[in-house]
C-alpha cells in the first residue's frame, strides 16, 4: 500500500513546475505520504492545506454546492492545487509557470487510483 | 456529506416508512445527486402524499433542475395543505422573479414577510424585487409609458426606504451579464459587506457562506509564507455544481463570486476581476 501511494505521489512530483506532493488526512492535517524538494516545511505546510481546503468544502456545503472537486490557490511566484476524497487531500505545490490544467488532470486521475 | 447519505439510507431501509427520506432526498439535491433526490422523493410522497414537507423538497429539487413550472406547482400544492408554510410564500415568490414576474413575486414574498417578519432572507428577496419593479418603472418612465407607470405604481410602495439595500445591488450590472453567477464581499470576520448569495431555491445562504469562509484570507497567506510563494491572488474551488473564485481585499476582506460550472473558467475569472475593481472604488467611497 505505501508503495502504491509513493509511486503516485511521486509521478505527480516529476510533473513539470512541481515542487512538491503531499497526500494528506483532511480531518487533522497530518501527512499520510510526500514527496517534496528539499528545504520545504510539508508538516506545517499540509496542516495549513487541509484546513483551506476543510473551509472550503463546509462554505460549498453551506450554499448548497455539493461536494469539492478541485481548489487552486494562486500566488504570484507559484500555486496550490488540492483535490480530496475519503477525507484525505491530495495536495500539489508547483511554480508560477506550471502547466495547471495538465496537473489538475493528473491529480484527479491519482486520487482516484489512491484507495486505502 | 456521503456519511450522512448513508446513514439516512440505511434508516429508510429499515423503516420504509420513515419521515427520513425527506433528509435523504435533500442530503442528495445539496450534492448535486438531483435524479436519486428526485426518486427519493417520489417515493416518499406514495407514502405520505399530503406532507407538506415532502411537496417542499419536491419542488427544491425541481428548481435545481431547471423545472420552475414544475416547483410552483408543487409549492402551490404546500400552500394549499398548510396555509402558513413560509417556505412555500418564498419558494413561489422566488420562481416568479426568475420569471421576471416582480409584482406576482412580490405579493408572495410580502405574505412570507407577515409570517414571518424576522426572516432576513425574506427581508433581502423583498427588496431586491422592488428594486427590479423600480428599476422597471423606471425604465417604463424613460420611454414615456405614464399608464404603464401607473400600474406599477401600487407595488412600489416603501421603495424610498430602500437606499440602504444599494450594497445588496454592488455587483449587480457585472453578475447579469451572460449566466448565473452571484458575487459577495465578506470583511474578515465573514461578515457581508456587499453583494448577495441567493442559492437557486432561493435561499439567501450569503451568511452562511460568510461565517464559513471567515478566516481564508489569513490562512491563504500563512500558507503562501510557509512555502515562499508570494502573496496570494485568487483561489478557486470547484465543486460538484459550481465554481467559486475568491480574492483577497484590504483589511482581509474576501470577495467571492459563484457560477454555474458550465462557465468556463477563465470567464469566472473575468468576472471576479471587475468585481474586485467594482469593490475596491467602493471601499475607497467609504462602503466600508
Amino acid at each position: 500500500m505505501k508503495a502504491n501511494l509513493t509511486s503516485i505521489i511521486s509521478a505527480l512530483t516529476r510533473q513539470r513546475g512541481v515542487r512538491g506532493s503531499l497526500l494528506v488526512d483532511e480531518t487533522d492535517g497530518v501527512i499520510i505520504d510526500a514527496t517534496l524538494h528539499v528545504g520545504m516545511k510539508g508538516p506545517a505546510f499540509a496542516a495549513l492545506a487541509a484546513s483551506l481546503y476543510r473551509k472550503a468544502r463546509l462554505s460549498a456545503d453551506a450554499a448548497g454546492l455539493g461536494g469539492v472537486t478541485f481548489l487552486r490557490l494562486r500566488a504570484t511566484e507559484g500555486h496550490v492545487c488540492a483535490a480530496g476524497k475519503n477525507e484525505m487531500v491530495l495536495v500539489i505545490i508547483a511554480d508560477a509557470r506550471a502547466n495547471i490544467g495538465l496537473i489538475r488532470m493528473e491529480m484527479l486521475k491519482a486520487l482516484e487510483r489512491v484507495a486505502i | 456529506m456521503a456519511d450522512e447519505i448513508r446513514r439516512f439510507s440505511e434508516e429508510l431501509a429499515r423503516d420504509p416508512a420513515s419521515p427520513v427520506y425527506l433528509q435523504l432526498g435533500e442530503a442528495l439535491r445539496r450534492g448535486g445527486q438531483l435524479d436519486l433526490a428526485l426518486k427519493v422523493a417520489l417515493r416518499g410522497l406514495e407514502r405520505h402524499p399530503h406532507q407538506a414537507d415532502a411537496h417542499d423538497l419536491l419542488a427544491r429539487i425541481a428548481v435545481d433542475r431547471g423545472e420552475l413550472e414544475r416547483a410552483f406547482d408543487e409549492w402551490d400544492m404546500v400552500r394549499r395543505i398548510a396555509p402558513a408554510h413560509l417556505g412555500a410564500r418564498k419558494g413561489m415568490g422566488y420562481v416568479l422573479f426568475k420569471q421576471g414576474k416582480y409584482v406576482e413575486a412580490q405579493t408572495y414574498l410580502s405574505e412570507a414577510s407577515e409570517l414571518d417578519g424576522e426572516d432576513e432572507t425574506v427581508a433581502t428577496a423583498l427588496a431586491m424585487v422592488r428594486v427590479k419593479l423600480r428599476e422597471a418603472d423606471g425604465a417604463r418612465g424613460a420611454q414615456g409609458a405614464r399608464g404603464a407607470q401607473g400600474a406599477a405604481g401600487p407595488a412600489l410602495e416603501h421603495v424610498e426606504h430602500l437606499e440602504h439595500l444599494e450594497h445588496l445591488r454592488l455587483f449587480e450590472e457585472i453578475t447579469s451579464e451572460g449566466g448565473e453567477h452571484t458575487a459577495l464581499l465578506l470583511d474578515a470576520t465573514g461578515l457581508v459587506m456587499a453583494g448577495t448569495y441567493v442559492t437557486q431555491d432561493g435561499r439567501d445562504v450569503a451568511q452562511e457562506v460568510g461565517a464559513e469562509l471567515s478566516g481564508v484570507s489569513d490562512e491563504g497567506r500563512r500558507a503562501m509564507r510557509h512555502l515562499g510563494l508570494g502573496d496570494w491572488s485568487s483561489l478557486t474551488v470547484e465543486t460538484d455544481a459550481a465554481v467559486v473564485a475568491m480574492a483577497p481585499m484590504r483589511d482581509d476582506a474576501l470577495l467571492l463570486v459563484a457560477a454555474s460550472k458550465a462557465m468556463p473558467l477563465g470567464l469566472v475569472h473575468r468576472v471576479l476581476d471587475r468585481c474586485v475593481e467594482r469593490a475596491r472604488t467602493w471601499m475607497k467611497k467609504g462602503g466600508a
